[in-house]
């Protein structure tokens, strides 16, 4: 596509609109001055007029596919057939589901744990220190990483070569240095969930440092020099008055974090495919829906699991903003 | 004195006649001029180029036109077309189970019995090509549709022969040399085999190459097209033996470079890497004929590297079976031209034309093609292993389901490797096939 008509497509979309909203809100008020609608009936019917287009684009793009996912997860796998609630049967009975759903608990307890409270001291720390900025800024690059990305990087902390092998991986080198047999780490059941949930921590610890960092110094000199004059120690301080202050930014890091990791599946897929009992949700939704011919039904019944899983966080969250709003 | 004369004139022609049809000459087709032929097909850069060199062959012979174009989703596409009536003349299909669905769709036309003949007489393990090419058409009668043309081989051992040499050790004929082969090489302190799972999301397929060409060796062919339709459990106790026979390779420490926790971690196209280093970390690499591909750079065919034929067992009577994959030819839309391009690609020069492209890797059954037109030594030894074969199979993984041989198969041979039993794994596997029916 050339520049040109780039800016053409810019224009026109532009204009578009702009003719939308003018010429319907040129028609209402010449509607009411022919008295066809009244006054009244005017000003109700404005917004709604104004917002229609934004609700349509959300109805196509957004309630229609959770309609559609949740229709496709009563179907067979073409899609075709209806099968009633035998694809749920079969998911309360797969031990890969079952799998699946522990990993994702496990997953949901220890990487927003462990981004918070990483991210919480960093930036604590980093405050106090002359090199701390450059620190901040080592420990947020992650950030700019794709995820895939850093699965790619880990595959080389992890990697595992013949015991007498040289040793490319960065874990094992450490190991066989130390005099230790070298461990295939993506092999071992439990622990290499927590090693794959290692990369989640490293990736999202920056971004809960920068929010506290932020947090951090809203908080009143005031009543820290308050505390310290009163004799109490930095621990104290840490625990009794900065923590405290910072509990809503502590609620909206771990909100943020646990909805993506309800949907971690690039780094699983990067580095394990599921395989030695890593499997999460997400990947073995991607697994049924697109694998050998695919099976949409299943596929969509994963989806919708998700989805009931980051729901109540999401109703949540909105209610303690709008609670947020109101004080 | 005249008559002498004579008499070795005659002789002499008589030699240039014979010698001349010998060579078999070139392709001399029909007239076709005005004629349209339309082909679809997953080839891309560079074979579509290569394809396009046979195709000028057959143009120049009968002035008929050929356009071929090529897709990355072909797969959905020929679908797509031959619902909507519009398909190509010819397409050509990656693996049978397409070709098959669309039969079933009443999309392909038969070949008729002259081409099944042709196949039974001409190609390597007839048979076998015109079982590949048979599927029910849409009201379930069985008819011969696929014509296989472009074919692989993954029956292949790679090593190294200065590693061989050094360590005195001889290519093995049979599988029970193979064996003893190995137990030798481990008992001299060298390691036997590289075995490399690792293929990203496709984790696993090369373990399921191995226990399609045990099962081959192992079984009569009836056994493995059981196996691969599910007639046979996928927990058959032939299924655990083989896996287990891939087992006493991969899960034995000292018979696998890097350990048996190796296997499943080492990246497929890392692992042959291993037979170049110095010491070497293994002796042998079991893997298909691309695989070259992926040796260090310099490494040359024939000095470097050669392979043989993964063995057959002397004691069991089931020939020389060859595990492989390859393209087929169908007709979508019947005319007299798409007839005379089919009878091309069996004539010699349409194979050897694509052969003799430097590194093309063109192999084809064809037993009437001159071997060394061949652009190199190994594709050569390649071909005459196809040309040897008595049995052909394809990649079972690629004709069972999907989810079984692009899935639960895969994930299930790096459990297996992993440590769990051979039956653990074959039941699971066996439970996701039951599960998809």
């Amino acid at each position: 596509m050339s520049i040109t008509s780039l800016f053409l497509y810019v224009f026109f979309g532009t204009a578009i609109c702009f003719l939308y909203f003018h010429l319907s809100n040129l028609a209402l008020d010449f509607a009411s001055k022919k008295n066809t609608i009244k006054f009244s009936q005017k000003s109700v019917l404005r917004p709604y007029i104004f917002i229609a287009p934004a609700v349509i684009i959300l109805v196509i793009f957004i309630l229609y596919p959770v309609v559609e996912t949740l229709r496709l997860s009563f179907f067979n796998k073409t899609g075709f057939e209806f099968v009633g609630i035998k694809n749920y049967v079969w998911a309360a009975n797969d031990p890969e589901f079952k799998r699946a759903i522990l990993n994702n608990l496990g997953w949901l307890l220890v990487v927003p744990t462990l981004s918070a409270f990483f991210g919480l001291v960093i930036a604590y720390l980093a405050d106090k220190l002359w090199w701390g900025t450059i620190a901040k800024s080592i420990i947020f690059m992650p950030m700019a990483i794709s995820f895939v990305g850093a699965g790619v990087i880990w595959k080389f902390v992890y990697d595992y070569r013949g015991p007498g092998d040289d040793q490319i991986g960065f874990l094992n080198a450490i190991v066989v240095s130390l005099g230790f047999e070298p461990q295939a780490w993506m092999t071992i059941p439990v622990w290499n969930n927590l090693f794959l949930m290692a990369i989640m921590v490293w990736i999202q610890t920056g971004l809960a440092m920068v929010i506290f960092s932020a947090a951090l110094r809203g908080i009143p000199k005031e009543m820290l020099e308050a505390a310290r004059i009163d004799g109490a120690s930095e621990f104290k301080i840490f625990t009794k008055i900065i923590i405290p202050y910072l509990e809503k930014t502590i609620l909206v890091i771990w909100t943020i974090i646990t909805i993506l990791v309800l949907k971690i599946f690039d780094i699983i897929l990067a580095m394990t495919n599921g395989q030695w009992n890593t499997e999460v949700l997400a990947n073995l939704m991607y697994d049924w829906m697109f694998r050998g011919g695919g099976d949409s039904g299943r596929g969509s019944l994963m989806a919708i699991v998700i989805m009931i899983g980051v729901i109540p966080i999401m109703i949540w969250n909105i209610r303690r903003h709008k609670e947020d709003e109101k004080s | 004195m005249y008559k002498t004369f004579k008499l070795i004139f005659a002789f002499l022609l008589a030699v240039l006649f014979l010698n001349s049809s010998a060579i078999a000459g070139a392709y001399k087709g029909p007239d076709l001029s005005g004629e349209k032929i339309v082909i679809s097909g997953p080839w891309l850069a560079p074979q579509d180029e290569q394809f396009r060199k046979v195709i000028k062959a057959f143009t120049d012979a009968t002035g008929a036109t050929v356009e071929y174009g090529g897709s990355d989703s072909f797969e959905q596409q020929i679908i797509i077309d031959v619902k909507a009536g519009s398909p190509p003349n010819l397409a050509i299909f990656p693996q049978p189970g397409l070709a098959a669905n669309v039969a079933a769709l009443g999309g392909l036309t038969p070949l008729g019995n002259d081409m099944k003949n042709w196949v039974l007489e001409n190609y390597a393990a007839g048979q076998s090509w015109v079982d590949l090419g048979t599927y029910p058409d849409k009201n379930g009668n069985k008819d011969f549709f696929g014509f296989f043309y472009r074919v692989n081989v993954k029956s292949l051992v790679w090593y190294s022969p200065d590693n061989f040499s050094d360590n005195g050790y001889k290519v093995p004929k049979t599988m029970e040399d193979l064996i003893s082969l190995t137990e030798k090489m481990a008992a001299d302190g060298n390691t036997p085999w590289c075995i490399g799972l690792g293929s990203g999301d496709a984790t696993g397929w090369p373990a399921t190459d191995w226990m399609e060409d045990i099962m081959l060796r192992t079984h009569k062919p009836a056994v493995y097209d059981m196996w691969v339709t599910n007639e046979m459990p996928f927990n058959d106790k032939r299924v655990i033996e083989a896996m287990d026979f891939f087992g006493s390779f991969a899960k034995n420490d000292k018979y696998v470079a890097g350990g048996s926790k190796a296997v499943a971690t080492t990246d497929f196209r890392d692992s042959p890497k291993g037979l170049f280093s110095s010491p070497p970390k293994c002796m042998m690499h079991r893997q298909a004929s691309f695989i070259p591909a992926f040796f260090p750079d310099g490494v040359k065919a024939g000095e470097d590297y050669d392979f043989f034929y993964f063995p057959s067992y002397s004691t069991k009577d089931l020939g020389n079976p060859v595990l492989g994959g390859g393209t087929l030819f169908a007709i979508t839309k019947d005319s007299k031209a798409t007839r005379e391009f089919l009878n091309y690609l069996g004539h010699p020069q349409s194979n050897e034309i694509w052969m003799a492209i430097e590194g093309s890797g063109f192999l084809n059954p064809n037993k009437l093609i001159d071997l060394s037109k061949h652009s190199s030594d190994t594709f050569r030894g390649l071909n005459q292993i196809l040309l040897n074969a008595t049995t052909f199979r394809f990649d079972g993984s690629d004709l069972m389901p999907g989810a079984i041989g692009a899935g639960s198969f895969w994930t299930g041979m790096v459990d297996y490797t992993s440590g769990q039993s051979s039956k653990e794994v074959a039941d699971k596997i066996q439970a996701s096939w039951d599960a998809i029916k």
